[in-house]
């Protein structure tokens, strides 16, 4: 098979699942119980007809999918007339639809937080995969000594550590010395330059460090046993035999082809990233993107919860899509699969 | 504030709480009164900047809260009505719960007929933006509201027929009949906007309307800066009627977890914190620097029993027998010491002890007795003919029971301990928790439940509370019983237009025994608000408000230390 060939059904996968994840989003948030009526006006001393103006401002007044009704008198266009192809219509002007809480565009409300979830799973990420890969070579390398022991233990338990169990322990740990929870100091801004991001970095290290910490575990754990894997094939054994010392070894020889499974994980890791960013974000109050989904949910902001699943969808399929043609440059035999 | 617990019904909660403390006047000091002593209260407002110069820097109350706003704009948002109230006056300000006193306006009086209300508005006010507010202000401002544009606020102009500007400084209101609400529970509510923001403005512009200019008003704090999800920034508003307030700049800073917020307050981060959880009460009572207090509110929490004419409940539950020998085998002391860490006072009537003599004194708790609970169901026929543990009804029916609430772990204990109860009479009710909108979900228009556990924050007139029991509160979406009875309706509609408080005061009284005997609820316990502060950084002396946050409170009370 060409290589053109596999890059295209890649693409043409990662589109497909898109659409099924559109779909799937509107319904997922039309399934679950409790009348959004009932959460936008929230104020139950609202009027019946205040109530009602809310719904045909929302469009809720709609039937959701199909108006059988219109159909059967002939008005086939009116048919069509529904919530459905109103979000998919909205969908593709770019258009994620209106906050119910502050009513303010969702697609803005993303923008604004969307980097803030970034700098904090980039910044575990990075540190997650640097001590990950690091560890998981010492590891295998000094395989079955006491060092292996301590590094696989501390990797299982902090791999077993929930997200948030983990946040609070450290929290309890730095009260007094860094702040509890928030971005930045209210009050300051980036116009205060260096001050403003001192203070964002002082708010930061709990939760990156929260995060990278699990995610330490689960890239020590991989590492760890697919270099071990690697060390025991023959040319492991030949490249000993060449003089070649245990840093070349480990680098030209062990680490390239680990990496591979660690590819995989990093990509499938993203997912997950995402949900533990919920975590962190909800015990460090860091008002990123999962504290967007934590506090839409508890106030049923459909649209704002529609479009985080959307950028969270798509985030994972990228990361995937990445993930499978990085594979086939690492990898020649993928191609052929 | 236990927003959780409160959820579905939030706002009313927090609209409450914040009334709702003020209920303590007049009564002797509660039992689960504040940790210091609390100190003589002035009846009028002290002038705020009274004794000592001004510091040079700045004061700042920095508060931390877990609230989630929704919008600023008064028109689409809803939570934290303590802090709306911040910078809005009504013509009648709140002093104590079941006092108030003037706000804009300095004096009025009423016809003989009780049909029109004369308001003399004071001089020389101005709204946040420099704007004069004068009684054609006034005068626009409620017609403004009157007309629907502010969705939540139109109720409390309910009942208006016209209003109008006499002259510069005296507003007039024409009702449609005599009401006794007018002061306590109508204008206190009706805030004055400035026509300078509103006017001209389209529905659809005032729903989108993000501007901070959506909360400007005459109230004693200016808003400087908001970030969704993160903090507020309010300043002190220095031509507030009531002089400077003390307090110079108030950051509220919210976060995500109740833990974070008291973890906050013990590392200094912030000086006051709302929403205390009951089980953080002991270790923020030991901890250095830290105050807690324990204030009386306007919480009821109760075990709500289906009640609606086409509800899905058996017949047996609408026999008030089956009811009070419920009440009987529910252990209310043993749910406030489990649930609630002790906090909490046995309930009785609807209102909570600090509504003073709107209670019907002649109602006592139900003692837990589940002997008397057996012995009413046994002379009521209701018996365990097949000797499995559960009483069936003369048709053979069993009387099992559907008992929810919502999935929270205080919740579950709750409907544990009344689940056990009932099973010692004979009633099979298992416990079953679910998702707090599916909960909201089983009433109107289904009523497809037998008993859910719920809570109410009711307002300081008894007005409200006695409302949520009409056929008309069906409607409104406020009832969770869906009692609805000629007789009951009569009274409530009788004691809005008596303006006599001791004729009032009666049927108010009439209204909670009728409840009392039907019971659509039993009622568990009445909650308290719990806040905590750095008492190396200010000093509260005035709790009676059950909220330290309350305008009229923050204005006066709090004092930085020095």
């Amino acid at each position: 098979m060409q290589r053109s060939d596999y890059l295209i059904r890649r693409v043409f996968f990662a589109l497909a699942t898109l659409v099924v994840v559109i779909g799937f989003n509107f319904f997922l948030f039309r399934i679950l119980p409790g009348d959004p009526i009932k959460s936008i006006a929230r104020s139950p001393r609202l009027t019946r007809e205040a109530r009602e103006k809310l719904r045909v401002d929302f469009g809720l007044d709609k039937p959701v999918f199909f108006d059988g009704e219109r159909l059967r008198k002939g008005d086939v266009l009116g048919a069509f007339d529904t919530q459905f192809t109103a979000y998919v219509r909205a969908l593709l002007h770019g258009n994620l639809g209106i906050s119910y809480r502050s009513r303010r565009d969702v697609a803005e409300v993303l923008a604004e937080r969307v980097w803030r979830t970034v700098v904090l799973v980039a910044g575990a990420e990075t540190l997650a995969l640097l001590f990950g890969v690091v560890l998981g070579l010492v590891s295998a390398w000094r395989r079955g000594t006491r060092l292996e022991m301590t590094i696989l233990l501390w990797a299982l338990i902090s791999w077993g550590l929930p997200n948030f169990f983990l946040g609070i322990i450290l929290l309890l740990l730095a009260r007094g010395h860094l702040p509890v929870g928030g971005m930045a100091t209210p009050g300051l801004k980036p116009e205060h330059g260096l001050a403003y991001w001192a203070d964002v970095g002082r708010h930061l290290i709990l939760p990156t460090l929260t995060m990278a910490i699990v995610y330490t575990s689960s890239y020590v754990l991989i590492m760890r046993s697919s270099v071990v894997e690697v060390l025991s094939e023959d040319y492991i054994l030949t490249a000993k035999a060449k003089g070649l010392n245990t840093f070349q070894i480990l680098r030209d020889h062990a680490l390239k082809n680990a990496m591979l499974p660690m590819v995989t994980m990093v990509a499938l890791n993203l997912a997950y990233t995402v949900g533990g960013a919920i975590q962190v974000e909800t015990v460090f109050s860091w008002p990123g993107i999962g504290r967007l989904m934590y506090d839409s949910v508890q106030l049923r902001d459909y649209p704002i919860l529609q479009g985080t699943f959307l950028l969270l969808a798509l985030s994972v399929i990228v990361a995937n899509l990445l993930a499978d043609l990085l594979y086939s440059v690492l990898d020649p035999r993928v191609k052929a699969e | 504030m236990k927003a959780n617990f409160w959820k579905l019904l939030a706002v009313v909660v927090v609209l409450n709480m914040l009334i709702g403390g003020l209920a303590a006047c007049g009564t002797p000091a509660p039992p689960t009164a504040p940790t210091e002593p609390p100190a003589p209260e002035a009846t009028e407002p002290p002038p705020p900047e009274a004794t000592e110069p001004p510091p040079a820097e700045p004061v700042t109350l920095r508060v931390g809260t877990t609230t989630i706003w929704d919008a600023i704009n008064p028109a689409t948002g809803w939570e934290s009505y303590n802090i709306r109230y911040w910078f809005h006056d009504g013509l009648i300000e709140w002093a104590e719960l079941q006092t108030f006193e003037p706000g804009l306006a300095e004096s009025w009086e009423v016809s003989d007929d009780g049909l029109v209300w004369t308001f003399k508005v004071r001089e020389g006010l101005t709204f946040h933006d420099g704007t004069p507010c004068t009684a054609e202000d006034v005068a626009w401002s409620l017609n403004f509201l009157m007309e629907g544009m502010i969705g939540p606020l139109e109720l409390y102009t309910e009942g208006f027929e016209e209003v109008v500007a006499l002259d510069p400084t005296t507003v007039q209101i024409t009702v449609s009949e005599p009401t006794a609400l007018m002061l306590t529970a109508r204008l206190h509510y009706a805030w004055i906007l400035p026509r300078s923001v509103w006017e001209g403005m389209t529905y659809d512009e005032i729903m989108e309307f993000e501007d901070p200019a959506a909360v400007i008003g005459t109230g004693p704090y200016k808003l400087v800066e908001y970030v969704e999800d993160e903090y507020m920034i309010v300043e002190a508003n220095e031509d507030y009627y009531r002089g400077k307030p003390a307090i110079d700049r108030i950051v509220i800073q919210q976060y995500a977890t109740q833990d974070a917020v008291v973890q906050a307050l013990l590392a200094g981060d912030v000086d006051l914190i709302d929403g205390v959880p009951t089980t953080a009460v002991e270790p923020l009572q030991a901890a250095e620097n830290v105050e807690v207090a324990i204030m009386d509110s306007l919480q009821l929490a109760d075990l709500a029993i289906n009640s609606h004419v086409n509800g899905t409940q058996p017949e047996s539950l609408n026999d008030p027998a089956v009811r009070l020998a419920m009440e009987y085998a529910i252990d209310k002391e043993e749910i406030i010491d489990v649930a609630y860490a002790g906090y909490g006072v046995v309930a009785a009537s609807i209102l909570p002890p600090v509504m003073g003599d709107w209670v019907n004194p002649d109602l006592e708790p139900i003692p837990f007795d589940t002997d008397e609970g057996n012995r009413i169901l046994d002379e009521a026929g209701y018996l365990d003919s097949d000797s499995n543990g559960i009483r069936e009804d003369a048709d053979g029916n069993p009387l099992q029971y559907r008992l929810y609430a919502e999935d929270l772990a205080t919740e579950a204990r709750v409907l544990e301990i009344i689940s056990d109860g009932l099973a010692e009479i004979g009633i099979s009710a298992p416990p079953t928790l679910m998702d707090g909108d599916a909960l909201y979900d089983l009433l109107e228009p289904d009523w497809d439940y037998d008993m859910i556990l719920w809570g109410w924050g009711w307002d300081p007139d008894p007005d409200f509370a006695v409302y949520c029991f009409t056929c008309d509160s069906i409607e409104a979406w406020l009832s969770d019983c869906g009692y609805c009875k000629e007789e009951y309706d009569a009274i409530y509609r009788e004691q809005g237009m008596t303006m006599d408080k001791d004729e009032r005061r009666e049927l108010i009284w009439d209204a909670q025994e009728m409840l009392f005997n039907d019971r659509p609820y039993i009622n568990l316990h009445y909650q308290p608000v719990i806040e905590a502060w750095r008492s190396d950084r200010f000093t509260f002396t005035d709790f009676s408000a059950g909220d330290l946050l309350i305008k009229w409170t923050l204005v006066k009370d709090p004092q930085p230390v020095q």
